[in-house]
């Protein structure tokens, strides 16, 4: 059986065992390349494990005449690599072990490279890099064999289990006989156990960033080997079973707090390889499938083995965890663009899900989605001068169909310009292109689901047939463009010589945000400067809501001071100057621009209604009225029931010093406010301002914020203003479903207005909203829109009080009263006081809309309550605070 | 058959080169089936000889001799005062901008009628770009090298860039289509390169030479000193064989050199530049592609439709679709000078083994057969000609 050896003869340094079964083909280049080694001190035993082809002879050929080399032929095929590899350890004496595998080959100096790295470190083995032929690429480089690490061990660098490699290793033989560690016979994927024992029992190893291991990988081939052949469902369980043994290895060895270590890699190597074939796998095969892997996951791992995984694999392996089948089948179709059994996409608090069917609480944390699927395909383009046409078919995948809107939109990337489509209905979408700027403009799909807005930049894959048109006018030449990211676009480009210097100028300076380097250092001296001029004792700076708004009680007192004290020169500053109109002779400044600050500095009197103090150390002869934006309901500043920290204080107390004159509405919130803000300055207890107009109804004012909204006369008008909750990101959604069952229940002659915070006013489109909701959120003034409402449902907002002074009726729609108490917590019982009907239900208030009877019922209430809050407004508010101020 | 309007694009339509050679045989071909065909190059070489018979026009863009550089940026170079680079960069522009124009007009004489343009390399494309928009001229990009191979030059951005849109981009193999198509495109195809020349020559007579062949400029990314280097290390398993290299180039004395040292003069041989091919081939027995890169070797196509066996590097992409491992000849790893030797001893001396590879390299070359070529070419005129759009 075997070639006689000298036994008296001292074993070589190294034994190398190769392993052979129908390799015909490449056997003599396996041998050849041990033949050819460098080292010299070794032995190599072939062993046969009972080929069919001619692997024997060659192997019997090449040893003959080759004393270093031996030949084992086993009686029967073992049927895998254990029992061959345990055979050449037997059939061996060298004082270190390796292997290879008849259909691969080592490097030249592989032998030598290997023994000289044992030798130096003492490591019971040492791994070296395999390259794999079909593609070059070194086995685990960049995370594992991309540098020397000397006796490390496996506690300390578990990333060396993705190596489940034995023939990349060169071992003690000491270190395999103490430990008995062989080769578990009659199973496959015996590298998985002999590998993973030899880590956890090794007191250390070593890696060496060097080739050795040419393992060869035939593509397209006819027979698969044994760890190809993924489709027979006996391959993922004798896979399973190696798993099994390892995992029992790791409880009796005492290495249990490791398992998540495997797990780990369990995870991201061996069960991707089977979740990647799955939608190929028949019937029978996927039950069992199912079957093993949820019996095996619950046998070595909880559901947070997950967690941290990238989302396709938690997402996946979480619904196998857990059994759900189907779940699982239909997050595969999902990803594929497959129809699923049911919709599985939703959306609760702006993040999305994938729904399981399954019994349990915490599945949400496991099945969240950032990656959404989105099927889009565009053909029959067509351009013309005057639009970009095309059918479209765009589907958010996976979601009850009816949530979602699809518009298209094209962007001019270098300035910014917008151009949506007219016509979205029937597949046709239609951009027009008739007041275009030079530009690319890039081609998006806007999806609007459950309140989420979706950007999907068209890709050119999406375009079924993609024509080169281009189109002249004077002017400007319009083309289909794709550019190098596989963007889609219409190119608008000048025509003339003149125009395209004069683009090229312009998007340049459009490419660079910052401000110019002569502004940058010129800023701080001019500032400086700016500081020491004298101030005018006839400027008045008005700002409103930090400069979002034209608005509030600033407003009113400048609209009064316009007439009565048309000597003062007026400035308001606003983020964004141009957006706003402002009637009469005023300076508009952008907020923090240098001119803004040359204003703040040289400006007598500030008038604002929420804080401006920090922008600037205000001057001994300035004078800051403060006009808040509010009768309180929640409490504020130092009244809250978690008290601010102490920079939050600090910053209050720089607001709070600055302030002159503070404008009070009425002697309860008098009382409120000194207490709050710890204020001891000057309090006007006039009246609101801003209610002046409240109070005075003007006609003019009346008939313009009808025309605004296009409101026929005979409409019956509700205002609907729900605040904002920052603690809870449904809230939103909870609210557009109110409108939905708003706009569906309401009756017929009844239009409402909505007025939305304008951090959730930038997320709805008109275009969402039924044509009996009109989106009043961003309308500068809402005490105007207070005038043609002839009811108001809110909840917590100030809103109450200045409404509740045209005793027209309200609802209070609080369906999270006792969740808003417990975290604001408000300055008198709300329902109690309330000014009208509280509700907790959407449907509760449709009731009440409907039935302006019922609502008679709380006239009371609202009497006295506008009586307790609104007894000193009487309409000439902003006259007091000017007499007090401006003497 | 239809008569077609055929230009093909090249950097240079003469001197030695893999481009110029392809792009003959088709253009020569095309004539012969009396298509109207005509050449645009951007540059000349000066002096040198062309594949092009006198019968097909050349129009050169640049006509003053000017080669253009690689783009710079203006406002960066201009505000490093390197006025230099920019007054560069300026005629850059310039002669773009004119030259794009001209070609323009060289088109406009075909007035509506349909022009396919073949754009072979991939630096031309920049001149032709305009002409995307015009109905009557549909553009084929050619890319003559492996995507990684490009990858090292600024070629890989400019298919990015240019080759978006053409109405087909070509590939020379599969793994390199696969690649693009990777990366989005949806206009990618895959055509050989087709061989000059296709007659088989008996195996038992190709053995009887004794002869390792190699063709190729004798530079270093060609890897005749690994080549060598293997076959120092058989040469004394395998006597009376010899290995002839052809071609010319700069490393042609540091490969003598290494003859000299390794004391081979007698065995190997640096043959210079051969003007018969086909001839040269078929007195060898064993073609060695030894590249670390490469896109589609002619030269291996060129071997096997003379019924060479092949062993090469697997230094492209397509190696594979051309040499079989262990079926018709063997792939090696790049800068693998042991098993390179292995390989061929394993082969030169196993006659039998020899002759069956001989026999199926030339089977395999049916695909690069002239006429097949051809007639895959006019399907794609005819898949993307007329006027649809």
């Amino acid at each position: 059986m075997t070639n006689s050896m000298n036994i008296n003869q001292k074993p070589p340094k190294l034994s190398v065992v190769v392993i052979a079964y129908n390799n015909e083909l490449y056997i003599e280049e396996a041998l050849e390349s041990l033949h050819e080694q460098t080292f010299e001190d070794m032995e190599v035993c072939v062993v046969n494990d009972f080929s069919t082809d001619a692997t024997g002879e060659l192997i019997d050929k090449f040893v003959a005449d080759k004393p270093k080399f031996k030949a084992v032929h086993l009686k029967e095929n073992s049927g895998g690599c254990s029992t061959p590899r345990n055979t050449g350890i037997a059939h061996t004496t060298g004082e270190y072990v390796m292997f290879l595998d008849g259909d691969d080959w080592y490097t030249i100096d592989a032998c030598e490279k290997m023994v000289a790295a044992i030798e130096r470190t003492g490591s019971d083995f040492v791994g070296g890099q395999v390259i794999r032929t079909n593609n070059y690429e070194i086995w685990y480089q960049r995370q594992i064999y991309n540098m020397e690490r000397t006796n490390i061990n496996i506690r300390e660098f578990s990333m060396m289990l993705f190596d489940s490699l034995s023939v990349n290793k060169i071992y003690k033989r000491s270190f395999l006989d103490q430990n008995q560690l062989r080769f578990p016979e009659g199973i496959h994927y015996e590298d998985i156990v002999f590998t993973g024992k030899a880590y956890f029992l090794a007191d250390s190893f070593s890696i060496i960033p060097e080739p050795v291991y040419y393992w060869r990988v035939v593509e397209n081939a006819d027979v698969k080997s044994i760890t190809n052949r993924r489709f027979e469902f006996d391959n993922f369980k004798n896979r399973i079973v190696a798993h099994r043994l390892f995992d029992a290895f790791l409880r009796e060895h005492g290495d249990i707090l490791y398992q998540a270590n495997k797990n780990n890699k369990f995870l991201r190597h061996d069960l991707k390889l089977y979740t990647n074939d799955y939608l190929e796998f028949d019937e029978d095969y996927k039950n069992k499938f199912h079957e093993l892997i949820y019996e095996y996951m619950h046998e070595v791992m909880d559901a947070y083995a997950f967690i941290r995984l990238p989302e396709k694999e938690r997402i996946m392996y979480y619904l196998l965890y857990i059994g759900d089948k189907q779940g699982f089948q239909d997050f595969l179709s999902y990803k594929e663009h497959l129809p699923t059994s049911i919709p599985r996409v939703y959306s609760k608090g702006g993040s999305y899900y994938f729904k399981t069917t399954a019994e349990g609480r915490n599945h949400e944390k496991f099945l969240k989605m950032e990656n959404l699927e989105f099927s889009v395909s565009i053909d029959s383009l067509e351009l013309t001068q005057d639009a970009l046409t095309f059918d479209w078919n765009a589907t958010m995948e996976s979601i009850t169909n009816s949530e979602a809107y699809y518009s298209w939109m094209l962007k001019n990337r270098q300035t910014g310009a917008v151009i949506y489509s007219r016509q979205t209905s029937g597949g046709k979408a239609l951009l027009p292109l008739n007041h275009v700027v030079p530009g690319n403009y890039y081609l998006f799909l806007n999806v609007s689901h459950q309140g989420n807005l979706h950007r999907y930049l068209v890709k050119k894959p999406v375009i079924a047939h993609l024509p080169n048109l281009r189109v002249k006018d004077s002017t400007y030449s319009r083309q289909l463009f794709i550019n190098n990211k596989n963007s889609f676009a219409v190119k608008v480009a000048p025509l003339k010589k003149k125009d395209q210097a004069a683009w090229m100028l312009n998007k340049r300076k459009a490419a660079s945000k910052e401000p110019g380097i002569l502004e940058k250092v010129f800023s701080p001296y001019a500032k400086n400067f700016f500081k020491k001029l004298s101030v005018k004792p006839n400027w008045v700076l008005f700002e409103s809501h930090m400069g979002k708004q034209y608005s509030d009680s600033p407003k009113y007192i400048y609209e009064e001071m316009r007439k009565s004290h048309p000597q003062y020169k007026f400035i308001w500053s606003f983020e964004n100057p141009d957006a706003v109109e402002v009637p009469g002779n005023v300076v508009k400044v952008k907020r923090r621009s240098l001119k803004h600050y040359y204003y703040l500095v040289r400006s007598k009197f500030w008038v604002d209604n929420q804080g401006i103090a920090h922008l600037t150390r205000k001057k001994k002869d300035q004078v800051y009225v403060q006009t808040w934006h509010g009768t309180p309901l929640k409490r504020m500043g130092y009244d809250q029931k978690k008290l601010p920290s102490d920079e939050e204080l600090a910053k209050l107390r720089v607001q709070t010093n600055a302030w002159d004159y503070f404008v009070s509405p009425n002697p309860y919130s008098t009382e409120i406010f000194k207490r709050a803000f710890r204020y001891g300055g000057e309090i006007i207890e006039s009246g609101y301002p801003r209610n002046d107009i409240v109070i005075q109804k003007p006609q003019d004012v009346i008939q313009k914020v009808k025309n605004h909204f296009r409101l026929s006369p005979e409409k019956k008008v509700v205002l609907f203003a729900p605040t904002f909750r920052d603690w809870d990101p449904n809230s939103f959604q909870k609210t557009l479903r109110d409108i939905q069952t708003l706009s569906q229940s309401v009756s017929e002659d009844t239009v409402v207005l909505l007025r939305l915070h304008y951090l959730l006013s930038e997320r709805i489109g008109s275009k969402d909203l039924p044509s009996n909701i009109k989106n009043a959120s961003t309308y500068q003034d809402i005490q105007e829109l207070y005038l043609i409402a002839d009811s108001l449902v809110t909840d917590y907002s100030s809103v109450m009080f200045d409404y509740a002074l045209l005793e027209r009726p309200i609802i209070l729609y609080t369906y999270d009263l006792e969740e808003y108490l417990s975290r604001r917590g408000t300055y008198f019982d709300l329902v109690e006081k309330a000014p009208g009907p509280v509700c907790r239900s959407i449907e509760e208030v449709i009731a009440f809309i409907n039935d302006p009877q019922k609502l008679q019922a709380f006239d009371p209430a609202l009497h006295s309550f506008a009586e307790e809050f609104g007894s000193i407004e009487d309409g000439h508010a902003a006259q007091k605070v000017i007499e007090r101020v401006f003497k | 058959m239809q008569k077609r309007n055929v230009v093909f694009v090249l950097n240079e339509y003469n001197g030695h080169g893999g481009a110029q050679r392809v792009a003959s045989i088709l253009a020569e071909d095309f004539v012969r089936d009396g298509h109207n065909v005509a050449v645009l190059s951007i540059n000349e070489q000066k002096d040198a000889p062309s594949y092009f018979s006198k019968d097909i026009p050349v129009q050169i863009v640049q006509k003053n001799g000017y080669r253009a550089t690689a783009p710079k940026e203006l406002s960066s170079n201009l505000k490093a005062f390197r006025l230099n680079t920019v007054a560069k960069e300026l005629k850059r522009r310039r002669e773009l901008a004119k030259r794009k124009q001209e070609v323009e007009k060289f088109f406009d004489k075909y007035g509506d009628q349909e022009v396919f343009v073949i754009v072979i390399q991939v630096w031309g494309m920049q001149w032709v770009q305009p002409l995307l928009y015009r109905p009557n001229v549909k553009i084929i990009g050619q890319s003559h090298e492996s995507y990684i191979a490009s990858k090292a030059s600024s070629r890989y951005k400019r298919i990015l860039r240019y080759y978006r849109q053409v109405s087909k981009f070509l590939l020379l193999t599969q793994k390199d289509a696969d690649h693009f198509e990777g990366q989005g495109f949806s206009n990618v195809g895959v055509i050989y390169n087709p061989t000059p020349f296709r007659k088989q020559v008996d195996p038992k007579v190709l053995y009887s030479s004794k002869t390792i062949v190699s063709t190729g400029r004798l530079i270093e990314a060609k890897g005749f000193d690994i080549l060598i280097e293997a076959f120092s290390r058989i040469a004394q398993d395998l006597p009376g064989w010899k290995l002839e290299i052809y071609g010319e180039g700069p490393a042609e004395k540091s490969l003598q050199t290494l003859i000299d040292i390794l004391d081979l003069n007698d065995r190997v041989f640096l043959m210079g530049q051969t003007k018969d091919v086909q001839a040269a081939l078929s007195a060898s027995s064993l073609f060695v592609l030894s590249s670390k890169a490469e896109g589609l070797p002619m030269s291996l196509i060129e071997a096997q439709s003379c019924g060479l066996p092949c062993i090469s590097t697997d230094c492209a992409p397509g190696i594979r679709e051309i040499v079989g491992d262990y079926k018709n000849g063997y792939v090696t790893p790049v800068d693998d000078i042991q098993l390179l030797s292995r390989q061929m001893k394993r082969l030169l001396t196993n006659p039998e083994l020899f002759y069956e590879f001989s026999q199926r390299s030339y089977e395999s070359s049916a695909r690069f057969d002239k006429e097949y070529i051809k007639s895959q070419w006019y399907d794609l005129f005819e898949e993307i000609g007329g006027n649809e759009k």
